[in-house]
């Protein structure tokens, strides 16, 4: 393993997921884990793109519904959907998607500079779009998404 | 620098800071000897200044190393009795330890650190004092002294924030002298020696290996902070060993038992597990517990340094340094702390002219007080200065428009002082100006606030002021009573709270009052404010229905309702409030008819934060549960109301609700609080005057679907009894009741009522009448109230019943007891009669009965007339006043009620009275009002005598009790 990665060192490996009917990714070395959607408490008042908190063997994770932060309707809770840990400056953050897909492997060098729009999510979300034989693959800015909303608006 | 290396420094630093921390405290004292110098404490001091030197040189902290080397010359003059401790000199020295704080903790840098200012005034006091040989001679004991321990156990080894040291030094003092560089050489030398034994050891100083140091864990609390140690004995550490070992034996034992599947021995293994447990909680919870002290310390110094600037002079004693708490909130309280001591010497305390003038003794004397109580740690600052004027920081608070002038009105005295600590209430110069306190007062506020502390501020002008917060002992776990809403579960911490409420669906109504629109709730007198927690969170109100044990929606208008997230504009908002509130009223039937089923009581958790207390509404109480404290992520530290959020045993998430923060949400402060109690006091004395003549009842059953009333004051009292304590004696029903037989009646056995349903669990209602007491046989439910005199006497009157009225939506019967016993028991008013029976020959006494109310009217001249007396009636004090004078020949005696319309009891009273025709008529006051101000007030007036309505027995025994005297007359 370290020699493979030692070897294709320029190689990263994408997970892949759809937040709606949009392909994204991100770098696989930011997922801590994913897992089904276990129960979760609602918090009350907060913001609409964060459905609840739930415990991961004693921490208390934030879950956000992907779809709704980056503005593609809220994921259906019913089919299955997906949760997506990854690791926070001083937390754990939940990213709910419909659906995991394969792992695909980017050569860093063919992935281009994101679009302004992409399947109606904001260009700012992404760091850049990769482009498979068959699809497109939008790589999430995992920093920008997990920004508090009142600083994303600042960005626009 | 190498890994171990590292090590030995970080122990010499937090050696060192520990040193310097006690020198503080050691030099003030050597300082108030004065010439008396204690050898012992400028020992230890000197010892401590030593071995920091040793420890630099050691280091190559060469900086340091001279800094302490200066400042262990001088102490070693005044250890030899050469040098006399002024103040200017410990001054030097003081300066001389924090700078040489500042160096230790930024030991990186601390070799290019210019103190040349420092080394030099000590150096100037050196030379002046004593240079001669003296000087080296102290120092070579000194290094044979230092493995003597100085101070060890569980000192925290983080420094007190710094407040600017300034390089500031007596005019004096500053007159640079390159001596530096020159004088300390003769001295490390015999250093090295001791220093280079030192070498293997980790930290320079070896004498303290009993106390170990150990990485804090790391708590459950956002670490914002940098990294500290702390030190733990080792006993505790063994004992902490201990249990672990415990905990992982009753593991195995776990495993196994699961693995066998014995369900009986499981029970066994989970109290063994929840014991080591709990024993290793608080084992941890007391590594982190630090004595208060650790604060308590930089206080003398701060007073001493404050008061000198100010020109004050102050004693500051400390009480209670070894109270402990955690770690963490010694931490946070030294700011908060800080803050109240400098405000007491600053404001608080006077000059000492004006203490002199005011023949106060010139010295200030300021109390710091720690101690446990009820649980939680107590801090209390205290000064003999000039106090707070609560009536001026009112009126400041007016002109901030924080209150209005009627809301000041209201205020008690304690509540104006408090008013010190709302938000935005003051900026130092404005209130300095009126009061001399408050400087930003609410920070400190908001600090104890987020600690889970409150404070409550008590003084007395020109006595001084004690300023009392109470903090919990530890952050990490705290008792909290888990609650339920909208179907998730709460926690509220218990020092928030006060009490639970219940209040049975079929009480809703008349318990909970509507004042525009908040909602109120009557609770012993007190008027509590009320919050719904579905409607400050936004959650859909729900009901939690007992018998299906689940979680309901509660029927309100959908669609329309539903409030949108996004911030919405004031205006808005508005529109929605008003929207809902009419959507309320026409919930109101709908709502009631749900409430009315018993399934669905209402639960009421009654909190407080400081000053202010209010009732929160939710769905159904939990259990009370120890819970952790886990920080919310980042995303929701918008979210205002939670303090945090648990982990529940079953593995789910709970929020802890900030009790604080939901009454600004809901917009309940406490001014706005003693607002609505007002608005509510008001609207409670209309509503009494309106309906005047409230009565008190206790209302109960006999049958199922019969239901009964006695004027409350009738009542001796109420006894629960099981039905096999009746005995039946003679064709009498009685009972053993204190010693004696007390007989038993029922209304069934004389009015025509549904017969007395004979239960497992009776009620005996015991009243006092002729001299004995006598039983009244009921059923509950049973409860007190008060109606207003809207009692029919027509309709259900018969004999035991004198009148009925409708209480809830149920028509009461209203119960005459004396008739009730009268007939069974005709005998026990015979001798009353007797006493109060007239003579054929004689005239009857004429009495006038003033009174409003038909119903009491005709009540009072029943008893009246049957004793024989002869009656006038008139309904007001207008018309009462008419019939005196068109019978003033006749009448013996006047029997009032107070409230009346027109003219009340007590200006007819007064008016009797003042006329000297009408003066000699004996007055008996016949009221609802006994409330002492009420009596006080027809004393005053000439009310002879004062009786209860209806209470019939002392009416009548007065009555006689006149006439006589008026007949003899």
């Amino acid at each position: 393993m370290t020699t493979s990665t030692q070897a294709n060192k320029n190689i990263i490996e994408l997970a892949t997921f759809y937040v709606g009917d949009a392909l994204c990714g991100m770098d696989i070395l930011k997922v801590q884990e994913i897992n089904k959607l276990m129960e979760m408490t609602k918090v009350p008042q907060a913001p609409d793109y964060v459905i609840g908190i739930l415990n991961l063997r004693g921490q208390i994770v934030t879950i956000i519904d992907l779809g709704k932060k980056l503005g593609l309707g809220s994921t259906d809770l019913g089919l299955d959907p997906r949760n997506i840990i990854v690791n926070a400056p001083s937390e754990h953050i939940g990213l709910l998607v419909k659906r995991i897909s394969d792992v695909v492997m980017a050569d860093p060098d063919k992935i281009e500079s994101a679009p302004a729009n992409m399947n109606g999510i904001q260009g700012g979300y992404f760091t850049g779009v990769y482009k498979t034989d068959n699809k497109l693959i939008g790589i999430l800015d995992i920093q920008a998404v997990l920004k508090m909303s009142s600083e994303n608006i600042n960005r626009v | 620098m190498s890994f171990e290396d590292d090590e030995i420094l970080q122990g010499f630093i937090e050696e060192s800071l520990e040193h310097l921390a006690d020198i503080e405290n050691d030099l003030l004292a050597i300082e108030e000897r004065g010439a008396d110098i204690d050898v012992e404490l400028v020992n230890k001091v000197f010892r401590a200044a030593h071995s920091i030197k040793g420890g630099a040189g050691f280091m190559g902290l060469t900086v340091i190393q001279d800094l302490a080397h200066a400042a262990e010359n001088v102490l070693g003059l005044i250890r030899a009795e050469k040098l006399t401790p002024t103040p200017e000199i410990v001054n030097t020295l003081l300066l001389a330890s924090d700078q040489l704080q500042q160096l230790i903790e930024d030991t990186g840098n601390s070799n290019s650190v210019d103190i040349n200012s420092h080394v030099s005034a000590l150096n100037l006091i050196f030379e002046q004092g004593e240079p001669a040989p003296g000087g080296d001679q102290p120092v070579a004991e000194a290094a044979a002294d230092e493995p003597a321990p100085i101070e060890e156990g569980t000192v925290e080894a983080e420094s007190p924030p710094q407040e600017a040291a300034p390089f500031y030094l007596d005019e004096e003092l500053i007159k640079p002298e390159p001596v530096a560089e020159v004088e300390p050489e003769p001295i490390p030398e015999p250093q090295a020696d001791p220093v280079a034994e030192a070498l293997p050891e980790p930290a320079p100083l070896p004498q303290q290996e009993k106390a170990q140091k150990k990485p804090s864990k790391q708590a459950a609390v956002p670490v914002t902070k940098q990294d500290t140690s702390i030190r733990v004995t080792v006993s505790l550490l063994d004992q902490l060993m201990n249990l672990a070992g415990e905990l992982v034996l009753s593991r195995n034992q776990l495993l196994q038992t699961i693995s066998s599947g014995d369900g009986r021995n499981a029970e066994a293994v989970g109290q063994r597990i929840d014991l080591v447990t709990s024993e290793l909680q608080e084992a941890i919870m007391l590594t982190r517990m630090q004595p208060i002290g650790n604060v308590f310390n930089k206080f003398p110094r701060v007073v001493r340094d404050l008061s000198k600037k100010l020109d004050k002079q102050m004693d500051l004693t400390i009480v209670g340094k070894d109270v402990e708490l955690d770690k963490t909130i010694i931490e946070a309280i030294n700011d908060p702390l800080t803050h109240l001591v400098r405000n007491s010497v600053d404001h608080g305390v006077e000059r000492p002219a004006d203490r002199v003038k005011k023949g106060k003794d010139a010295r200030g004397l300021i109390v710091l007080k720690a101690y446990h109580a009820a649980g939680q740690v107590v801090i209390e600052i205290s000064d003999d200065g000039k106090g707070i004027d609560g009536d001026a920081l009112a009126e400041t608070a007016i002109k901030k428009g924080l209150i209005t002038q009627e809301q000041a009105n209201v205020l008690s005295e304690k509540e104006r002082i408090n008013l010190i600590l709302l938000p935005g209430f003051s900026t130092a110069e404005q209130v300095t100006d009126v009061s001399g306190r408050g400087v930003g007062m609410d920070v400190v506020k908001t600090n104890l606030d987020q600690l889970g502390g409150s404070i409550e501020i008590d003084s007395e002008v020109g006595k001084g002021s004690t300023i009392s917060i109470k903090l919990p002992l530890t952050l990490a776990i705290i008792p909290c009573q888990i609650i339920m809403t909208g179907g998730e579960r709460y926690a509220i911490p218990q020092v928030n709270l006060e009490e639970l409420l219940r209040i049975p669906a079929s009480r809703i109504k008349e318990r909970i009052e509507r004042v525009g629109d908040a909602e109120v709730v009557r609770l012993r007198g007190n008027l509590l404010p009320l919050i719904r927690m579905a409607d400050v969170f936004e959650i859909e109100r729900t009901y939690f229905d007992p018998v299906s044990e689940e979680t309901r929606l509660d029927r309100r208008e959908n669609v329309a309702d539903r409030r949108s997230k996004s911030t919405p504009l004031k205006t808005d908002q508005e529109e929605q409030e008003e929207a809902e509130a009419a959507r309320k009223q026409q919930e109101q039937p709908r709502k009631g008819d749900r409430r009315q089923s018993v399934a669905s009581a209402m639960n009421i958790v009654v909190v407080s934060t400081g000053a202010m207390k209010y009732g929160l509404i939710v769905d159904q109480l939990q259990d009370s549960e120890e819970i952790v404290i886990k920080p919310l992520g980042r995303h929701l530290q918008q979210c205002q109301g939670y303090a945090g959020a648990t982990i529940m045993g079953d593995g789910r998430i709970a929020l802890i609700l900030d009790v604080s923060s939901i009454a600004g949400m809901a917009g309940l402060t406490s001014l706005e609080g003693s607002e609505r109690a007002a608005e509510l006091a008001d609207a409670a004395k209309d509503a009494i005057t309106k309906t005047r003549d409230k009565q008190a009842l206790l209302t109960f059953s006999s049958a199922p679907t019969e239901f009964f009333g006695v004027p409350l004051n009738q009542v001796e009292r109420v006894e629960k009894i099981k039905q096999d304590d009746v005995e039946d004696v003679g064709g009498r029903r009685v009972m053993q009741y204190r010693g004696g037989t007390l007989p038993l009646v029922s209304i069934d056995e004389v009015a025509m009522v549904q017969p007395m349903d004979i239960q497992e669990n009776l009620l005996v209602i015991v009243f006092h009448l002729a001299g004995r007491d006598v039983g009244l046989l009921a059923t509950g439910p049973i409860d007190a109230i008060e109606i207003s005199s809207d009692i029919d006497d027509v309709t259900l009157k018969q004999t035991g019943i004198m009148g009925s009225s409708i209480i809830g939506e149920k028509t009461t019967m209203l119960v005459d007891i004396f008739e009730i016993v009268q007939t069974i028991n005709p005998q026990w008013f015979e001798e009353l009669t007797a006493s109060g029976s007239f003579e054929d020959e004689e005239v009857a006494p004429t009495i006038l009965i003033v009174e409003d109310s038909n119903f009491f009217r005709n009540q009072v001249k029943g008893y009246m007339e049957e004793a024989g007396f002869q009656v006038l009636e008139a309904e007001d004090g207008l018309e009462a006043l008419q019939v005196l004078e068109e019978n003033i020949s006749e009448i013996t005696m006047v029997v009032t009620d107070i409230e009346m319309p027109n003219m009340d009891g007590f200006e007819l009273t007064e008016k009797i009275k003042n006329n000297p025709e009408y003066a000699h008529l004996p007055v008996i006051a016949l009221t609802t009002l006994a409330a002492d101000e009420d009596i006080a007030r027809g004393k005053s007036v000439g009310v002879d005598e004062y009786h209860i309505k209806l209470d019939k027995e002392r009416l009548m025994k007065s009555v006689h009790k006149y006439a006589k005297e008026c007949s003899l007359a």
